[in-house]
């Protein structure tokens, strides 16, 4: 026997509840409409490194002074004109121009995760040693900003965790100390509990415990009283729950201001993202929905997914790239959850025909040459709608955001989450306007 | 290739073959198979464990479903590695797979872990197959197979 599936009926009916599905859906619903999300699983944005890449900028001279950093949005800009098929392109310029509301919308909504948007990017370092430029980030990353740290930065790891190499890191960000970045040194402390082989994330809740997050401040101060350090940089496991305040008491009992580096996969950060949207879904009077949407028929027919019967005149389709699972390699590449066509590579040679190849013959050699494969995705109009081959809009109420958007690599390219945000915000508003 | 590698297949081709070949009782295909390689570890797979393994490939090893996994925790290995490392790495050496069979075992088959898998990796099901397939293959294993997870949950 079948349980007799729910009815839901909403204005709008999102699928996938990443970075983009979240702030689709609370755009619309901040705008008035009701809303419901449909999900299968967490998606890219909990692997990601936890805080908002909008654009790398592609006129920036490698070697000029950090303080010359472009602001997010004019970065974006600047992307939009080379790549005219990046989602900052395909949005148009009166699309593009809502990406600074578009982040302090998605900045309010996070509001106790995130630390406020600047009128610059913030650059932040890496596991791996490098500096990336972040739009937004989480307060936990704040004090990590090579630009705002006053001092010689101490990073330092913890005897054990072989997840995180100080020596390395620090010998990456002294690479930026001639170009207007901070000092840096390096230690290694033990833990304040004998199991330093933990987790990434079982060292995160480790430290949320009243005393634990104060012992390792306290350890902290030798290391940082020799360097004489205006700031520590620590590994990315600073608490899983953000309101355990782990890296607000390390700093208050090390004395100085503490910050966590961006994060590989398995990521805390990206943990404490994907918690965080979905607790403001829930906050805002979201209906979730758990299961897969296979097959789906179209905007205004009832679809059913896991065992809810879903309608509404609006979808919005944010189900991601490959991780998402949004598209898939079956043999050529397909969109599960529709059926939509795929597009795949960049610029002239770019079309549908090329998806239908089977997926291995997408890439090319070079690893540093764009590869096709890795920006196949949906093609979209200005207004958000996937097109078919031809250019046409498939259906008048159906949208994309997110990641299922081709034309950028969205995992590697610095632009994902802020492409995730800015087209979710835009497809959100717009949903909502034709709910009403 | 060195002269112990050699020397060690010319044994095989010499004495032991010919040795197993004078030696051997007659039977199936599959219980002459197993007699010949079971003790060298090399199980034959069957069409579901193949079936078990390409599902398993799905996994980008991210971690996801690490948070709140009892297995995760019950071997240094797994610990290190991460739950993933559970059928990653004793899924595709079927010599070392009893080894494993005490720390699949501690598989709660809570299920909690596939939900948060992006990739849709039947967890539960993998680790439960891994775990019956080490417990058939142990020489002299006196044990059921067990049953599926869920099954086992109170
Ligand atoms: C390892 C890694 C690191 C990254 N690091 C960064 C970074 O540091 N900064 C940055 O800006 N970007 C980063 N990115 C890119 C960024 O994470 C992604 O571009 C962004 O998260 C995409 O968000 P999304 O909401 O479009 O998709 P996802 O977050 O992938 O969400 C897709 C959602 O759709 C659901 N879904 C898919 N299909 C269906 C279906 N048929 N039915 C129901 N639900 C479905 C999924 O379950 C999931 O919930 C990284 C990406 C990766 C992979
Ligand atoms: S079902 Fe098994 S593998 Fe999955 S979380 Fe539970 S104990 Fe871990
Ligand atoms: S969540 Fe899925 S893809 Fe990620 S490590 Fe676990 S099994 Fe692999």
């Amino acid at each position: 026997m079948t349980p007799t599936p729910g009815l839901l009926e909403v204005d709008v009916l999102v699928i996938g509840a990443g970075m983009a599905g979240a702030m689709a859906a609370l755009a619309a619903r901040d705008a008035g409409a009701t809303v419901a999300v449909a999900s299968r699983a967490p998606g890219a944005t909990a692997l990601s490194s936890g805080a908002v890449g909008v654009a790398p900028d592609p006129t920036a001279s490698p070697d000029e002074p950090l303080a010359w950093l472009r602001a997010p949005v004019e970065a974006a800009r600047r992307l939009a004109a080379r790549r005219p098929d990046h989602p900052y392109a395909a949005v148009g310029v009166a699309g593009l121009w809502r990406l600074g509301e578009a982040l302090r919308f998605a900045a309010r909504q996070l509001e106790p995760l995130l630390a406020p948007p600047l009128e610059r990017p913030r650059l932040l370092a890496t596991p791996a040693g490098n500096a990336v430029r972040a739009a937004l980030c989480q307060r936990s990353m704040d004090a990590g900003d090579l630009l705002a740290v006053r001092g010689p930065l101490l990073v330092c790891g913890f005897a054990g965790h072989l997840a995180f190499d100080a020596a390395l890191v620090a010998a990456g960000l002294a690479r930026y100390t001639p170009r207007g970045g901070p000092e840096v040194g390096d230690a290694e402390v033990a833990l304040p509990f004998d199991d330093p082989a933990a987790r990434p994330h079982e060292l995160a809740r480790a430290l949320e415990p009243p005393g634990a997050a104060e012992r390792l401040g306290e350890a902290l101060r030798i290391p940082a009283g020799a360097l004489g350090a205006g700031a520590i940089l620590l590994p990315p496991v600073l608490g899983l729950d953000p309101a355990a305040r782990v890296p607000e008491r390390i700093a208050a009992a090390a004395g100085m201001p503490v910050a966590e580096t961006l994060s590989d996969v398995p990521s805390v950060p990206g943990l404490r993202l994907h918690a965080a949207l979905e607790a403001r879904l829930r906050v805002a009077g979201v209906a979730r929905v758990t299961g897969e949407a296979a097959g789906a028929p179209a905007p205004g027919r009832a679809v059913e997914i896991g065992g809810t019967v879903v309608r509404a005149e609006t979808w919005i389709l944010a189900s991601g790239r490959f991780v998402g699972g949004g598209i898939a390699r079956r043999g050529a590449l397909v969109e599960p959850a529709l059926g939509l066509p795929v597009q795949a590579a960049e610029g002239r040679e770019a079309g549908v025909h090329l998806a239908r190849r089977p997926a291995a013959s997408l890439t090319v050699r070079d690893r540093r040459a764009p590869q096709p494969l890795l920006s196949a995705g949906l093609r979209v109009d200005a207004a958000l709608r996937p097109v078919d081959d031809r250019g046409r809009p498939v259906h008048p109420r159906l949208l994309a955001a997110g990641a299922v958007i081709g034309g950028h690599e969205q995992a590697t390219d610095g632009s994902g989450l802020g492409v995730a945000i800015l087209t979710g915000f835009l497809a959100g508003r717009a949903a909502a306007r034709r709910g009403a | 290739m060195t002269f112990g590698a050699m020397a060690y297949l010319a044994y095989r081709a010499i004495v032991a073959h010919p040795l197993k070949r004078l030696l051997r009782q007659r039977g199936t295909g599959e219980a002459r198979f197993r007699a010949a390689y079971e003790t060298e570890g090399l199980a034959p797979t069957t069409e579901a464990d193949r079936a078990i393994g390409l599902e398993a490939q799905a996994c980008i090893a991210c971690g996801l479903c690490e948070t709140g996994c009892a297995l995760a925790a019950a071997d240094p290995a797994i610990r290190a590695l991460g739950l993933h490392a559970a059928f990653r790495l004793y899924g595709r050496n079927p010599a070392e797979l009893p080894l494993a069979a005490g720390a699949l075992e501690a598989c709660a088959g809570c299920t909690g872990c596939e939900a948060l898998c992006p990739t849709g990796v039947p967890i539960t099901r993998v680790v439960g197959a891994l775990a019956r397939r080490a417990h058939g293959a142990r020489p002299g294993s006196p044990r059921e197979p067990s049953p599926s997870p869920a099954a086992r949950d109170p």
